[in-house]
C-alpha cells in the first residue's frame, strides 16, 4: 500500500543521524506503528491540540503534578509533561528485553547476598573488593543478615536505550527507590480517555495489575510468625517531590500511606499511631533513602525515620522493601561488572547489552577519559536524576579542563561512557505545534518476591522535550509517553 | 487509620464546611446590603463591617468596598480568607490521599484549582457573585462525593465530625453577627416590615429562608427564625441538627463507650438532650447566652475529640 502521509504527521522531519522507532528511511512508518500513524494523520491539528490540552487539565485535577516555590507567592503546580503519541514495542522485541532485565536483576540479588555474606565475587576477584569497601552505599548494618526469602531488591528499574545500530543497551540500574510507574499507570488511563481509537487498531498488553502485583510480592515477603501482615508504604511527606506516587501506590493497593513519624519501636516491634491506639506493622515498603530511615544507624538529622528501625528489622520483625544497602549495586562504577556478574551467579550470557564503560579509577582508563573527554558522557557513580552528568560534545574548552580537574580529585566518583546516541520517537511539540523527533529511554519495572517475580509489561518512556538533550529525567526537563507492548 | 491521617481529614471536613458558610453568609450580606432598609440610618461600612467580622478582621480603617471583597475572597495572606480555607482543605486532603477516593481527591483538588485560578480583576469588577456561587457549587459536589464515594465507616465519619462541629460554630457566629444588625436596627426604630427583612437575610444566610416559610407559613420574625435555626430538628442547618450531627458520627468512633460523664460521647449527648427539650421561651431573654454557651461546649468537645483520637 502506498502510504501518503496527510495531517499532523506530515511536516515531521527525520533526523539521519539517530535511530528513528517510528519512520524507517524512505519516510513510511515502520510495520507496528502504520495504523497508529494512519490514526494520528486524521485529526487536524485543532482537534489534536483539543485533547491535549484536555489531558494536561486532567493530569492537573489528578494531582499529577509538582510544585515550584517562590517567595510570597502561592507555589506553581505544573505538570510533568505527557506526550500521547505511544511508544511501541514489538512482541518478539519485548519478550528479549523481559528475559535480559529479568535476567540481570536475579544476578544483582545474587550479587547483593554475597557481598553481604561469603563476598565470594570479592574473593574470586570477578569484582575488585576495593570497588565494594569504598562505596558509601555498602552498609555494614547488613552484613550476615538475610533479608526474608533472601530478596534483596524487591523493586528495580532498569534503564535502557535503544542505539543507533537498533540494539538496547542498559544504561544503568535503580535499585534502591525507583520511581515512575504511577506515571505508567496514569498515562494509559490518560490515554485510553482520550484516544480511546488507537486501542481499537492494536492490542496493547494490560499494566493495570501493577499494584496488586506488589502487594503479592509485599506479602510473599512478610516475616516468619505473621500470618496476615499489615503492610505500609513510607513516605517522606506531602512535600517529596514523588508523594503523588507514593500516595498512588497505596491508594491502589489499599494499604496506609504512613511517614516516618506515624511509627514507632517498641521491643523491637514497629507500630503504627492510629486513633486507636498502636497496630503492628510487618512489611514496609519504604520510599525513603537509607541513611534517612532510622535516625539511631544512619543520619541523626533525619526527621523522616523511625528510631530502632534497623533493630526490629535486624530482629526480623519487620521487612523493608527494598533492603537497605542495595545501592552498593547500582553504583555505576559497578555497572561495568553486571554482565561478569550475570556470568559468575547465573552461568549465563548476558542477554542485554551493556554500554562499554571506563573507570577512572582504573590509571590506564582514567587517562584515556582525560585525553578524550570531549567523545565521552562522564557520570558520577553516585548521584541520581541525572545530576553531573556532562557530554563531551556540548562542552567548551574551559568547561573540559573543569571535568578534568573534577576527575583528577576523586577518580573513584566518576565513569565515563561513549556518547550513546538515544533512538528518537516523534513527539508533539507545542511551542512549533508540530512532531518532531525526541531522544527517549525506558524505564522498565521489575518485581521480585519470595518465589515470585513480575515484570511491567512495557515501562515509562521518558522523552527529552528539549531539542538535542539526551538527558531525559523529569527535574531536567523531561516528558514521558505511554508505552505499548504489542500483544 | 492513622490518628495523622485522621487530623487531616476532621481539618479538610473543617474547612471545607468553613469556606462554604463565609462565601453564604458574605453573599447574602453583601448583596442585600445594596438594598436595604438598614440603609436608612447606617452607611455601607456597617454592612461591610459585619462581613469583615466573619473574616476575623477587625480593623476598618481607609478599608475600601474592593478591599473587603478581595480580603474575604482571594487574600492569601488572610488565613480567614476563601481561598484560605480551600487551600489548607486541600493540604489536609492531600495528607490523607489514600484514606480518601480518588473521586473525591479529584474534586478537591479541581475545586482548589478553580478558586486559586479564579481571575482576581473579573472577581473584584463582576464576579463575586460567580465566585460565591463556585463555592456553593464546589462544595454540593464534594458532599456528594463524601457521601457517595467513601465506605461509611471510620474515616467518613470523622470528616463529618469536623463538618457538624464547623457547622455549629459558624451557625452560631452569623446568628451572633446578624443578631447585633438587629439589634441596631430596632434601637433606630425600624418598622415591621423592615425588620422582617433583616429576619429574612437571616435566614438566607443559612440557606432556611425557604424551609422557615413552608414551615411557618408567615413573614419571619425573631420567635420564629431563633425556634427555626436553634431547635428545628429537620433544618440541616439549625444547631440542634448539627448537634445530632456530631453525636450520630462520634458513636461511630467510639462504639460502646461506658457512660462515664467525662466521655465525649456523654457530653455531645447531654448538650443533644438539652436542644431537644428546649423552648424559645426558655432562652428569649437571653439568646446570646444560650449561643456563647454552646459555643464553649461545642469548642470544648472538638478539643477533646482532637486530643483523644487525633494527636497520638
Amino acid at each position: 500500500m502506498k502510504q501518503h502521509l496527510k495531517g499532523i504527521l506530515d511536516s515531521y522531519r527525520q533526523e539521519d543521524a539517530h535511530y528513528d522507532e517510528v519512520f524507517q528511511t524512505s519516510g513510511e512508518p515502520k510495520e507496528h506503528y502504520r495504523s497508529i500513524v494512519e490514526t494520528f494523520n486524521q485529526f487536524s491539528l485543532t482537534d489534536f491540540e483539543r485533547i491535549n490540552n484536555d489531558v494536561k487539565t486532567s493530569f492537573f485535577n489528578q494531582g499529577i503534578t509538582f510544585a515550584v516555590y517562590a517567595e510570597d507567592k502561592k507555589p506553581d503546580e505544573r505538570i510533568f509533561p505527557f506526550d500521547l503519541f505511544p511508544r511501541i514495542i514489538p512482541s518478539q522485541e519485548w519478550m528479549q528485553l523481559e528475559r535480559g532485565v529479568i535476567q540481570r536483576n536475579k544476578a544483582i540479588n545474587y550479587f547483593l547476598d554475597d557481598l553481604y555474606h561469603k563476598k565470594l565475587i570479592l574473593k574470586d576477584k570477578i569484582v575488585p573488593a576495593d570497588l565494594i569497601f569504598s562505596s558509601k552505599n555498602y552498609l555494614k548494618e547488613m552484613v550476615d543478615f538475610k533479608p526474608e526469602g533472601g530478596i534483596y531488591t524487591h523493586i528495580s528499574g532498569t534503564d535502557l536505550i535503544k542505539h543507533t545500530d537498533g540494539q538496547y543497551y542498559i544504561l544503568e540500574d535503580n535499585l534502591r527507590c525507583p520511581s515512575g510507574v504511577s506515571y505508567v499507570l496514569s498515562n494509559r488511563v490518560a490515554l485510553k480517555k482520550s484516544l480511546f481509537d488507537l486501542f481499537t487498531k492494536l492490542k496493547t498488553k494490560t499494566i493495570y495489575q501493577y499494584p496488586e502485583e506488589l502487594l503479592e510480592i509485599l506479602k510473599s515477603v512478610k516475616p516468619k510468625n505473621t500470618e496476615v501482615p499489615t503492610i505500609v508504604v513510607v513516605t517522606p511527606g506531602m512535600y517529596n517531590s514523588a508523594y503523588f506516587e507514593h500516595s498512588f501506590l497505596a491508594q491502589k493497593m489499599g494499604i496506609p500511606l504512613v511517614e516516618g513519624r506515624d511509627l514507632f519501636v517498641e521491643k523491637n516491634f514497629v507500630y503504627m499511631k492510629t486513633i486507636f491506639g498502636p497496630t503492628r506493622v510487618d512489611v514496609i515498603y519504604r520510599r525513603v533513602d537509607d541513611e534517612f530511615i532510622d535516625p539511631l544507624c544512619f543520619r541523626k538529622d533525619s526527621m523522616l525515620g523511625v528510631p530502632g528501625l534497623m533493630n526490629a528489622y535486624r530482629a526480623g520483625n519487620v521487612t523493608l522493601a527494598n533492603a537497605p544497602g542495595t545501592g552498593v549495586a547500582d553504583d555505576k562504577a559497578v555497572y561495568h561488572y553486571v554482565p561478569d556478574i550475570i556470568k559468575y551467579y547465573l552461568n549465563e550470557e548476558p542477554i542485554l547489552n551493556n554500554v562499554l564503560t571506563y573507570h577512572c579509577e582504573k590509571e590506564s582508563e582514567c587517562k584515556y577519559v582525560l585525553e578524550n573527554i570531549d567523545q565521552l558522557v562522564v557520570k558520577p557513580v553516585d548521584e541520581s536524576g541525572g545530576y553531573g552528568i556532562t557530554i563531551g560534545t556540548t562542552l567548551t574548552r574551559e568547561q573540559i579542563e573543569e571535568v578534568k580537574v573534577r576527575i583528577k580529585s576523586n577518580p573513584r566518583k566518576y565513569i565515563a561512557q561513549p556518547i550513546m546516541s538515544l533512538s528518537v520517537h516523534a513527539t508533539f511539540i507545542e511551542e512549533s505545534k508540530e512532531f518532531e523527533p525526541r531522544h527517549i529511554d525506558l524505564r522498565t519495572f521489575c518485581l521480585m518476591g519470595k518465589d515470585k517475580e513480575y515484570i511491567l509489561k512495557g515501562g515509562l518512556t521518558r522523552v527529552a522535550l528539549k531539542k538535542g538533550n539526551l538527558i531525559v529525567n523529569s527535574s531536567q526537563g523531561g516528558g514521558s509517553k505511554d508505552t505499548w507492548v504489542l500483544d | 487509620m492513622l490518628s495523622r491521617v485522621a487530623n487531616n481529614l476532621y481539618w479538610m471536613g473543617r474547612y471545607i464546611e468553613r469556606a462554604e458558610h463565609f462565601a453564604r453568609y458574605s453573599r447574602v450580606q453583601y448583596f442585600s446590603s445594596l438594598d436595604a432598609p438598614i440603609l436608612k440610618t447606617y452607611d455601607r461600612n456597617f454592612v461591610l463591617e459585619s462581613i469583615l467580622y466573619m473574616a476575623g478582621i477587625f480593623d476598618m480603617e481607609n478599608i475600601t468596598e474592593k478591599d473587603v471583597l478581595f480580603k474575604i475572597g482571594l487574600d492569601l495572606q488572610n488565613s480567614n480568607s476563601i481561598i484560605s480555607n480551600i487551600t489548607f482543605a486541600r493540604e489536609n486532603a492531600r495528607g490523607a490521599r489514600n484514606a480518601i477516593s480518588t473521586d473525591l481527591w479529584e474534586s478537591i483538588n479541581k475545586y482548589y484549582h478553580l478558586v486559586t485560578s479564579y481571575p482576581q480583576d473579573t472577581y473584584l469588577s463582576t464576579g463575586f457573585y460567580d465566585f460565591t456561587q463556585l463555592i456553593l457549587d464546589q462544595t454540593s459536589i464534594l458532599s456528594s462525593k463524601i457521601y457517595g464515594t467513601l465506605m461509611h465507616d471510620g474515616e467518613w465519619a470523622i470528616i463529618l465530625i469536623g463538618m457538624y462541629i464547623e457547622r455549629v460554630i459558624q451557625i452560631i457566629r452569623i446568628i451572633n453577627s446578624k443578631l447585633h444588625d438587629i439589634y441596631k436596627i430596632e434601637q433606630a426604630g425600624h418598622s415591621v416590615t423592615e425588620m422582617s427583612f433583616e429576619w429574612t437575610t437571616m435566614l438566607r444566610c443559612m440557606e432556611a429562608f425557604d424551609m422557615n416559610k413552608k414551615f411557618y407559613r408567615t413573614i419571619p420574625n425573631r420567635e420564629q427564625v431563633m425556634e427555626f435555626l436553634l431547635l428545628n430538628p429537620h433544618c440541616p442547618r439549625s444547631i440542634a441538627y448539627s448537634l445530632n450531627g456530631i453525636r450520630r458520627y462520634e458513636e461511630k468512633i467510639s462504639r460502646n463507650e461506658s457512660r462515664d460523664s467525662n466521655t465525649i460521647s456523654f457530653k455531645i449527648g447531654k448538650l443533644v438532650e438539652q436542644f431537644r427539650y428546649l423552648s424559645f421561651d426558655e432562652y428569649k431573654d437571653d439568646i446570646y447566652g444560650l449561643l456563647n454557651n454552646t459555643q464553649d461546649k461545642v469548642i470544648e468537645i472538638g478539643s477533646e475529640f482532637e486530643k483523644k483520637y487525633l494527636s497520638f
